[in-house]
């Protein structure tokens, strides 16, 4: 892999040194203040396969208004702010390039206020997706958005979190109605309140949906709720190629059939499922569908894409009406990337992240695919592919250079095709720094105009320095 | 007379900026000049009119994106995507008739940068939530373009949500690509009479969390209803109260037959088949109760949580006199008032002070525009924070100056 530099970034003149120790002590209680190796080598990792760099420090705030002292406590040093969720980005979101000080916000984890009439939550940024869930479960309303993780919730809206529900519901940016933000120099900020937007101002909101931590600290997060729909069928079709099974979804989509999940696993994929989760699903090319909705609504739903899989070969779908059986079959999705690494134990995973245009997806999976039988590599491929997007989990000895080297060409030669075909280098999971050089490749004009937005809110560069643009 | 710039293409916008930058030269970005009334009127030394970048650029169907130039009038846009049975999903309002000006004159870059929703919004999203990317001049006289024709993308910082309701203050859009949806197949509206504001707004709020896949939800006060061209609504002769369903044909009968009994419990109820029911929306979407013989009324466009919207309601009436009605549930009141000298602003923002709403002056004269905060006042923070941000993109305000608030 091209992996970057894990010194990356620019260099924050400010050192964490005991001085400003004493000072985090004060604000959050020297319990809440951690240098041990363990704790920060922890908070300067993430699940994905960059190096880590850890924090000189570690702070676990409890309220916006400490957080917001320990921002003005870096500022005043120029020491780097690092948020921390629960560590699970995909792109080194979290390494502390330049040192200094991570915000540990897990335990900032109370649900504020529920609104049920108009259907919003505020919860503060520490707060996990599945508790929400459960939180919420008697109001007959939920938080549809899901990337697998169990993440936070400040962390899925740092990062612009998508995920399978993206086709009918969106992704973090269409569902974060307002934030509380601490900026670069300490202040808080309330970015909207519950009202829908409409005409007051630019829309710092979304400016700060998927910014990473570079021009705040988000802390509280009030986020738009969806009744718990009426009916939910899933079901599992096996398809005799690739090919039909991404045109399956081509035309349900652009027949604006209005699917909760539509997912895509390749063979190797089934493979790894049927191993890793005990299930005996055919080794084909395989959609998992998920339709919400009204009774009639769902059933018409069901009939739209069955005769649409039925021109394309495929019609043995096997329906999971009950939730039990639904949570099974989603947690054997979920779980595709722990499936995958399974198939080579001792081996590291690297998922990448790209999406195009509906109308040009098969042809950029079908020429992956090919690109990767000819490498030999193991490397199933999974997908949202409803919309677009789509991710190739490379098994990979990590300790074997001409084997990455192999998986970096590939992976670089999909970007590269996705890019020229009106794509983008990530659909999903954010830039950090592992993908900095591709957004360059990208849209490199973009990158002035982010660049000026980074210097015009974060003059210092303190916040999570290194991460989307250096500046 | 100000003196007018008209470019041809994007390389003529950008030396018509850099221009611009060079002589400190304030301009007014222009593309038909249909919300010319909409924000603050705009001191600027040149008029930059776009009207040259017209033209759909691409468009196939099949990918659900299109791309065209920024001075594309709504009317083309909509032609080419009633042609191949395709719509924009946010059912972006028009101004026209508010103004007194025609219908569909309006451009797709004005849409976009004054993110324009009408009634599909609550469940389709607004404006911004369908704009994919755009190619732009920043006040800086720098070409960029961010996002593209991917559904979703994680690029670095989300630029086209900044530029959406940016009212051309950052950059001047040179090329825009919004996401497009089929058309559903079938429409139904479901009618309430005679319900009050507050019981209204309760039943919208209650059907809009069902699962009957709301599509639109607006309340009309008895003498708002009477402005209507539908018979059914004009006619009632008390309050109209109003859900839309759409989509396939059968489940689109099973909703309503759903919320026919929702309603039921509120009241008499009727159904609207397809041509009523695009009549009123279409009434609903472009605000035309408030046109014709109300034209010199001033009007203001409240964003508010959905339930607090009957008794923001309430309050405007009670301060001011005027007429209100409902979109989204009660999460946007629409509210007409006689003209006066401040169009009551003290008075509005009192009434949505208390729930966190935000309120526009849609429609007044260009002297009252000018004399007070036409959009919502940002807590002091914020507000730095805006100005922080055009200056990044503007550092030398040469981009429609004033037109939002006084010194962006």
């Amino acid at each position: 892999m091209s992996i970057p530099s894990a010194t990356a970034g620019a260099k924050a003149p400010g050192s964490v040194d005991d001085g400003l120790l004493d000072v985090l002590a004060q604000i959050v209680g020297a319990g809440n203040l951690s240098t041990a190796d363990a704790v920060r080598e922890q908070h300067g990792r993430d699940e994905s396969y960059h190096p880590s760099a850890p924090p000189d420090a570690v702070v676990f705030c409890i309220s916006t208004e400490q957080v917001s002292q320990v921002v003005k406590a870096c500022a005043d040093r120029r020491v780097p702010v690092i948020p921390f969720g629960t560590g699970t980005s995909l792109e080194g979101h979290v390494a502390a390039l330049s040192g200094g000080v991570c915000i540990d916000l897990s335990r900032m984890d109370s649900i504020l206020t529920v609104n049920a009439e108009d259907m919003d939550v505020t919860v503060q940024a520490g707060v996990r997706r599945k508790a929400l869930n459960d939180y919420l479960r008697d109001t007959g309303l939920f938080f549809p958005i899901d990337p697998g993780a169990d993440a936070s919730l400040g962390g899925m809206t740092a990062t612009r979190a998508s995920g399978t529900n993206a086709v009918r519901y969106g992704t973090m940016r269409e569902n974060v109605l307002g934030l509380t933000v601490v900026m670069a120099d300490g202040r808080v900020i309330r970015t909207s309140r519950r009202a829908r937007k409409s005409a007051a101002g630019y829309d710092l909101t979304r400016l700060l949906v998927g910014s990473e931590g570079t021009l705040g600290v988000i802390t509280e997060v009030t986020l738009r709720l969806y009744g718990i729909p009426e009916a939910i069928l899933a079901a599992v079709c096996p398809f005799p190629d690739l090919e039909s099974a991404v045109n399956t979804v081509i035309l349900t989509i652009q027949s604006g059939i209005p699917v909760a999940r539509i997912e895509l696993l390749d063979e190797a994929q089934m493979d790894a499922v049927n191993k890793y989760s005990k299930f005996d699903y055919p080794v084909q090319p395989t959609l998992f569908f998920e339709f919400h909705g009204s009774d009639a609504g769902v059933r018409e739903q069901v009939e739209n894409v069955k005769a649409i899989a039925a021109d394309f070969g495929a019609d043995d779908f096997q329906w999971a009406t009950r939730p039990e059986d639904r949570t099974k079959l989603w947690q054997a999705r979920h779980d595709a990337y722990y499936a995958a690494i399974a198939l080579r134990p001792g081996c590291r995973g690297i998922a990448t992240d790209v999406c195009v245009p509906i109308s040009r997806l098969a042809e950029c999976i079908l020429e992956t695919r090919k690109d990767i039988d000819a490498s030999g590599l193991c490397a199933p491929i999974v997908g949202h592919v409803g919309d677009g997007n789509f991710h190739i989990i490379f098994v990979v000895d990590p300790d074997d250079a001409e084997e990455m080297a192999r998986a970096a060409d590939v992976n670089e030669r999909m970007v590269m095709r996705a890019i020229a075909m009106d794509g983008t280098c990530t659909g999903e999971h954010g830039v950090g720094y592992g993908k900095i050089d591709f957004l360059t490749a990208e849209h490199g004009e973009a990158l002035v105009a982010m660049r000026a937005i980074k210097r015009a809110l974060d003059p210092l560069n303190i916040m999570n320095p290194g991460k989307i643009v250096r500046v | 007379m100000t003196e007018t710039l008209k470019p041809e293409n994007a390389d003529q916008v950008l030396d018509a900026v850099k221009w611009a930058v060079s002589e400190a030269t304030p301009l007014e970005v222009r593309g038909s000049g249909t919300k010319e009334g909409f924000g603050r009127p705009v001191q600027a030394g040149r008029v930059l009119d776009l009207s040259g970048l017209a033209g759909i650029s691409a468009y196939d169907p099949g990918e659900l994106v299109l791309t065209a130039g920024p001075a594309t009038s709504m009317f083309e846009i909509e032609q080419a995507l009633d042609a191949a049975n395709q719509e924009l999903a946010f059912e972006p309002m028009d101004l026209g008739s508010l103004y007194g000006l025609g219908e569909g004159t309006g451009t797709l870059g004005g849409v976009i940068a004054a993110n324009l929703s009408g009634p599909r919004r609550i469940k389709a999203g607004a404006a911004r939530d369908h704009f994919l990317g755009f190619q732009a001049v920043s006040g800086r006289g720098e070409v960029f373009k961010s996002g593209g024709k991917v559904m979703k993308n994680v690029t670095g910082f989300d630029l086209s949500k900044l530029m959406a309701g940016s009212f051309g203050t950052l950059a001047v859009m040179t090329e825009v690509t919004v996401k497009v949806l089929p058309r559903p197949e079938k429409t139904r509206t479901v009618l309430l009479f005679g319900a009050d504001d507050a019981t209204a707004v309760g039943a919208l709020c209650h059907a809009l969390g069902s699962s009957f896949e709301v599509a639109g939800a607006a309340h009309l006060p008895a003498a708002v209803a009477a402005r209507s061209n539908v018979g059914y609504v004009r006619d009632a002769g008390t309050s109209v109260t109003a859900v839309r369903v759409e989509g396939p044909g059968p489940s689109v009968e099973h909703r309503c037959t759903a919320l026919r009994d929702l309603f039921g419990k509120f009241g008499p109820v009727e159904e609207l088949h397809s041509m009523n029911s695009a009549a009123l929306w279409r009434e609903v979407r472009d605000a035309s109760f408030l046109a014709d013989d109300w034209i010199e009324k001033q009007v203001w466009r409240a964003s508010v949580p959905p339930m607090q919207g009957a008794g923001v309601g309430a309050k405007l009436r009670a301060a001011l006199g005027g007429e209100a009605f409902y979109d989204w549930g009660g999460g946007l009141v629409w509210f007409a008032l006689d003209p006066r000298a401040d169009a009551g602003a003290a008075e509005v923002r009192a009434a949505i002070n208390d729930c966190g709403g935000h309120a526009t002056l849609v429609r007044a004269a260009a002297d009252v525009r000018q004399a007070i905060e036409v959009f919502q006042p940002q807590p002091g923070p914020l507000a730095d924070l805006s100005k922080r941000v055009k200056e990044a993109f503007d550092p030398e305000g040469i981009l429609n100056p004033g037109r939002m608030t006084a010194g962006v």
